[in-house]
């Protein structure tokens, strides 16, 4: 049995539509409007023990908000989800001992005490043995370079070393699940590099099961072998990385080192011109007309050098992203009156 | 086990607490004679009161010394309730606005217990005392009094003690329930202001709530919302010991032990249910 089995899991928001203007204001006390807001429409997902998952979407995409539903923090409109056999929602003691959510703009750290008295609080909440408890948290803290900040107020923290304490915290009660919610959100790339050297080593000495959001690239790359995609509260992904690639991305990026005396007139028959610097040239050429194409580019001109690449994986998600984006717009026309989430574009940085 | 835990984790919310009004030493002792000014302001208002008239209300048994127990009976569960509750349950609707919420819920132990007692403000625990100053005094002034001197029992003391943390957790109540509202009425709007508007009824005699206006007060803040029994029953156990209408003492003492567990009950179900409703706050 997989360790986590989404099935159907939709959540929608009532949200009420404020209109502008101090006119509107009063009439919206007597006469509401409100929108549905579908943050997530039904996604079904396994994810096996010892997996190490990320979620990657644009903002609003209802990454964050499924991430909440496994955590029981809020409860769906529909479908079904278990975690280790319990269902999240419910916020049984025996589910909650056993996995931990890190937000990356949210802390839970007492802000103006050290973190060893927030940690020592955990220690009680989550019944952890006193001689368990000082080893867990020595071990991390070493781990993640922090042990020497154990009392420091941390207001006084910054904001790397303050998510540094937020993991610990999130660990000291040895979870096998872990939900991590941009964790890197905001950290310089020094620190965004240690944590991930972190979570990786954790993950692969433990085995224990982790899903990640993040925005981050880098992030993803170096730890999760899956990948899913989400836009406008669906899957619209469910593989390898570079899978991503090959289902998502029509073309083919061929860069020419042409001749010293070969003008690169003409060059545009065989595909987008992406950059024109003689004596180099970059194009985008189809997939499928591939071979045809550079069969024919070399008969005709005097070409020193030629290399095929993948478009870059930010680009080909951040058009799978904007191409929901539109698919999705002209459904919600079709369909007025329901709306989804945040309608923003930004894609992978 | 369970209960251990539960202690544990209070104690150390208690620590903390402490540990951190101590950082803001300053602040702690300007909220400590901010509170104690409060409360001597109100004990000087109602001793000035008592220069025009020697009791309130004719043959109602409240004279200046028993009202002084009285006083003192409301500054106990004042400060029980703002020391354990008051800033906690601020924060509640705080924590539903921002999302904060979430950690409360991702603990393997009572949403309820961690948001009702998290901090614990020690500064407000100064008028507990002030109050037991005056409690001491008041009752040696009623002891002393020629007429009719007051006696008190071992038994009352201990009665007086439960039925004033049955004050308190009434207010608690009303106030974690009134504020469990804003999850269903989203940002920054609430019904906890209301808490201070009706808890206002509380801190007078249930006598003085008579006649045609009076009457329907009387009864709608000790059945509907019994805000009247929380001083009211344990001043009186000290106070009033020997009225004439003792019976009527008698039933209200066993009003306001069912009106304490019908207060937390109806307040857990209603922190409960707006849970269910809780939509998290952005990322």
């Amino acid at each position: 049995m997989s360790i986590i089995e989404l099935c159907g899991l939709s959540k929608s928001y009532r949200v009420y539509q404020k209109q502008e203007g101090l006119l509107a204001s009063l009439r919206g006390l007597f006469r509401r409007e409100y929108r549905d807001v579908h943050a997530v429409r039904g996604i079904d997902l396994r994810v096996e023990q010892g997996e190490f998952v990320a979620f990657l979407g644009p903002n609003g995409a209802g990454k964050t908000t499924t991430l909440k539903l496994l955590s029981g923090v809020i409860s769906p409109s529909g479908g079904e989800a278990r975690v280790m056999g319990h269902v999240p929602w419910k916020r049984e003691n025996a589910y909650r001992r056993r996995f931990a959510l890190v937000m990356g703009q949210k802390n839970q750290l007492w802000w103006d005490l050290p973190a060893q008295e927030s940690f020592r609080l955990h220690q009680q909440i989550y019944r952890i043995a006193p001689e368990q408890f000082a080893r867990t948290r020595d071990e991390l803290t070493g781990m993640l370079g922090i042990g020497n900040l154990l009392r420091q107020p941390v207001r006084e923290l910054s904001l790397g070393e303050r998510m540094k304490m937020e993991l610990t915290a999130a660990l000291l009660h040895s979870p096998d699940v872990l939900f991590l919610d941009e964790p890197t959100i905001g950290l310089d790339v020094v620190a965004q590099h240690k944590i991930q050297q972190f979570l990786k080593y954790y993950q692969q000495h433990r085995q224990i099961t982790i899903l990640l959001t993040s925005h981050y690239m880098k992030d993803v790359a170096a730890l999760c072998r899956r990948v899913v995609v989400i836009a406008k509260g669906r899957i619209e992904y469910n593989g390898s990385l570079n899978g991503i690639i090959d289902s998502f991305s029509g073309h083919k990026v061929v860069t020419l080192q042409f001749a010293t005396d070969q003008s690169s007139a003409g060059l545009e028959r065989f595909g987008q011109i992406v950059e024109d610097q003689p004596p180099r040239a970059k194009l985008r050429v189809e997939r499928s007309a591939l071979t045809r194409t550079l069969a024919a580019i070399l008969a005709q001109y005097a070409v020193e050098d030629v290399v095929v690449e993948d478009p870059p994986l930010e680009e080909v998600i951040a058009s799978l992203f904007t191409q929901v984006e539109r698919d999705s717009g002209a459904e919600a026309q079709a369909a007025s009156g329901t709306d989804s989430a945040d309608a923003s574009t930004a894609g992978v940085a | 086990m369970e209960g251990m835990q539960y202690l544990r984790v209070f104690l150390t919310f208690a620590r903390n607490s402490l540990i951190r009004d101590m950082t803001f030493r300053a602040n702690f002792i300007l909220e400590s004679i901010a509170s104690l000014c409060w409360m001597l302001g109100n004990l000087g208002f109602y001793a000035l009161i008592f220069t025009h008239t020697p009791y309130i209300g004719r043959d109602s048994g409240w004279g200046q010394y028993e009202f002084f127990v009285f006083l003192s009976t409301t500054m106990f569960v004042n400060s029980l309730v703002q020391t354990f509750f008051m800033a906690n349950v601020d924060e509640f609707s705080e924590l539903i606005r921002t999302g904060g919420l979430d950690f409360a819920l991702l603990k393997p132990i009572d949403t309820q217990f961690v948001i009702s007692l998290r901090k614990i403000d020690w500064s407000s625990l100064v008028n507990f005392f002030a109050g037991a100053g005056l409690l001491v005094i008041s009752l040696h002034k009623l002891s002393v009094r020629p007429d009719n001197p007051l006696h008190v029992s071992p038994t009352m003391v201990a009665l007086y003690f439960i039925y004033m943390l049955c004050g308190v957790a009434i207010l608690y109540s009303l106030m974690i329930g009134l504020s469990a509202t804003s999850i269903w009425l989203g940002r920054n709007q609430t019904l906890y202001d209301f808490w201070f508007y009706i808890t206002n009824f509380s801190r007078y005699p249930m006598e003085i709530y008579s006649g045609t206006w009076g009457r329907p007060l009387r009864w709608v803040f000790t059945f509907a919302v019994p805000v009247l029994v929380v001083v009211n029953v344990p001043a009186r156990i000290l106070a009033q010991p020997l009225r004439p209408n003792s019976s009527l003492s008698f039933s209200l003492a066993a009003f306001a032990i069912v009106a304490t567990v019908a207060s937390l009950l109806g307040s857990r179900w209603i922190f409960n249910r707006a849970l269910l409703s809780y939509r998290s706050a952005s990322s």
